[in-house]
């Protein structure tokens, strides 16, 4: 472009005339409307962050509360289901040790075995009683399971007390009470733990040595030939008990629950609110997805509106 | 301010903490003689812009005054950080125009229905108005005159050129110059001689 037409163009417009300029001073008389303290922008930038923090401290007070609740409800309901009964037996005697052990999942049983650490004392009296769970996988290796228990229980010197054997549906359990030399009674316990898998493990050991003690000053002393014969027996009875150790081994196949470790209370308190704010990320994502087309489609026709006006106004100004 | 509102001293003669009543009305205040400056400053420009868009002098006189009446509804929107008042009002120029083109060509096509339209009477231009300029408002297009008076007589940068006119600033750079090609190709045997 000549720098002449650029001249001459600036030259020849004109100024705004007298007339407008009286009547824009009238315009300008007029004080402008007040700025608004409150814009769009402006409150969706206050409303943005004040909804993202109300969601957060809504989350983390729904869970604080179930937090909460959720520990008066572990305290009224303490899984002592889950705990064997003769883990749970009072023990009345003095002097007596118990060992439970129980190995709650399958695979904390894989690593629950060990023979007991506390073997009876040998030159002690002691009165043994060891309970072990055992995990088999059917009725049929339930039953050959117990007649491998009875043969080892005879190839230790022991003997069978008791047999409780009972099976239906596919599922069974199996209870022995054996008598096993107390000298062996470590064999018989490491022999047993390899006939499935270990669900519990108790081991009860009373002192007796005491009482027979007793029982031997008190034999000395009296002068009654039936009251010495009484105390004999009595003698006798506790070296019987501390002969032999009773074994009680249970078999099941039924799967034991997995053990239920209650979390904390903040634990409780954290998952919650995580809880409410997926559950709010989760409505916020379906109302995005629900409404994506919807927004792509209104997105798609304010484009094309304003194109559509671009073009139209072009248009308008190339015919004026 | 003008009312003698301001704020009292309190005993101790520590000046305390204005009302927000009170920098509310200052606020005021400022906004309006920030207008009057605003209008006073580009009430030539608008007016240019507008008599090149519209190409009739009248018509430009009540658009700009039509402009100035929008921007002082609108000038609480104003937001000086995201362009000058000199723009801003360029829009609304450029929006007060379209609406009039609209407006006409709405009536235009109500007249044709019944008698033949005479558009030559707009561009009708007194004698008081150079050749170039003349010969510039009766052969371009609106869309021409307007890139034209925005880069060439007010001598806007392509960029806020391009932000009135809504488009890229390559598209402006393109639109101006096929408008000063055709421009040219009529003015320059004028200039010549």
């Amino acid at each position: 472009m000549s720098p002449d037409l650029a001249t001459a163009l600036r030259a020849e417009t004109p100024s705004a005339p007298d007339a407008l300029r009286d009547r824009i001073a009238v315009i300008t008389a007029t004080p402008p409307a007040p700025r608004r303290t409150l814009s769009l922008r402006r409150v969706l930038m206050v409303a943005a962050p004040a909804a993202a923090a109300a969601s957060l401290v809504a989350a983390v007070a729904v869970g604080v509360k179930a937090g909460v609740e959720d520990q008066a409800g572990h305290k009224a309901t303490a899984p002592r289901a889950l705990i064997p009964p003769q883990m749970l037996a009072p023990t009345a005697e003095s002097g007596q040790l118990r060992m439970p052990r129980r190995a709650a999942t399958p695979e904390a049983a894989k690593n629950a075995f060990a023979p007991p650490t506390a073997a009876p004392a040998r030159k002690r009296a002691q009165d043994v009683r060891t309970s072990i769970t055992l995990l088999v996988d059917d009725t049929n290796d339930l039953s050959a399971t117990t007649q491998r228990a009875l043969r080892i229980t005879r190839n230790l010197g022991g003997y069978v007390q008791t047999v409780n054997f009972g099976s239906q549906t596919g599922e069974g359990t199996a209870a022995l009470e054996v008598r096993i030399p107390v000298s062996r009674v470590q064999a018989a316990v490491v022999r047993f733990s390899e006939l499935g898998r270990i669900l519990a493990q108790q081991t009860q050991i009373t002192d007796l040595q005491q009482r027979l003690d007793d029982l031997t000053r008190q034999i000395r002393r009296t002068g009654d030939p039936g009251r010495r014969a009484q105390l004999r027996h009595t003698r006798s009875e506790l070296n019987r008990r501390a002969a032999y150790a009773t074994l009680l081994l249970d078999l099941t196949t039924h799967e034991p629950q997995a053990k239920v470790v209650p979390p904390s209370r903040i634990d409780r308190a954290v998952d919650d609110a995580a809880g409410v704010l997926g559950a709010e990320l989760a409505v916020i994502a379906y109302a995005l997805i629900v409404a994506s087309p919807f927004l792509v489609l209104l997105a798609a026709a304010f484009g094309g509106r304003r194109a559509y006006r671009r073009y139209s106004d072009l248009r308008l100004l190339e015919r004026a | 301010m003008g009312d003698g509102f301001v704020p009292n001293p309190g005993r101790s003669g520590v000046t305390r903490a204005a009302p927000a009543a009170y920098t509310e009305c200052v606020s005021d205040v400022a906004d309006a003689q920030d207008f009057s400056a605003a209008a006073e400053t580009h009430l030539d420009d608008v007016y240019r812009y507008l008599l090149y868009v519209t190409a009739n002098p009248s018509t430009a006189e009540d658009l700009t005054s039509e402009t100035f009446e929008r921007a002082l509804g609108r000038w609480s929107s104003f937001d000086p950080r995201r362009g000058t008042a000199q723009t801003w009002l360029f829009q609304l120029a450029r929006g007060a125009a379209l609406d009039h083109f609209r407006a006409e060509e709405r009536r235009r096509r109500r007249e044709e229905r019944v008698a033949e339209p005479d558009r030559v009477a707009e561009h009708e231009l007194p004698d008081e108005y150079g050749p170039v300029l003349r010969q510039a408002l009766r052969t371009l297009s609106g869309a021409d005159r307007e890139v034209i008076a925005l880069r060439i007589v007010l001598e806007l940068d392509a960029k806020t050129a391009a932000r009135v006119l809504n488009i890229s600033a390559s598209a402006c750079t393109t639109r101006l110059n096929r408008a000063l090609e055709r421009l040219e190709q009529k003015v320059r045997p004028r200039l010549v001689a």
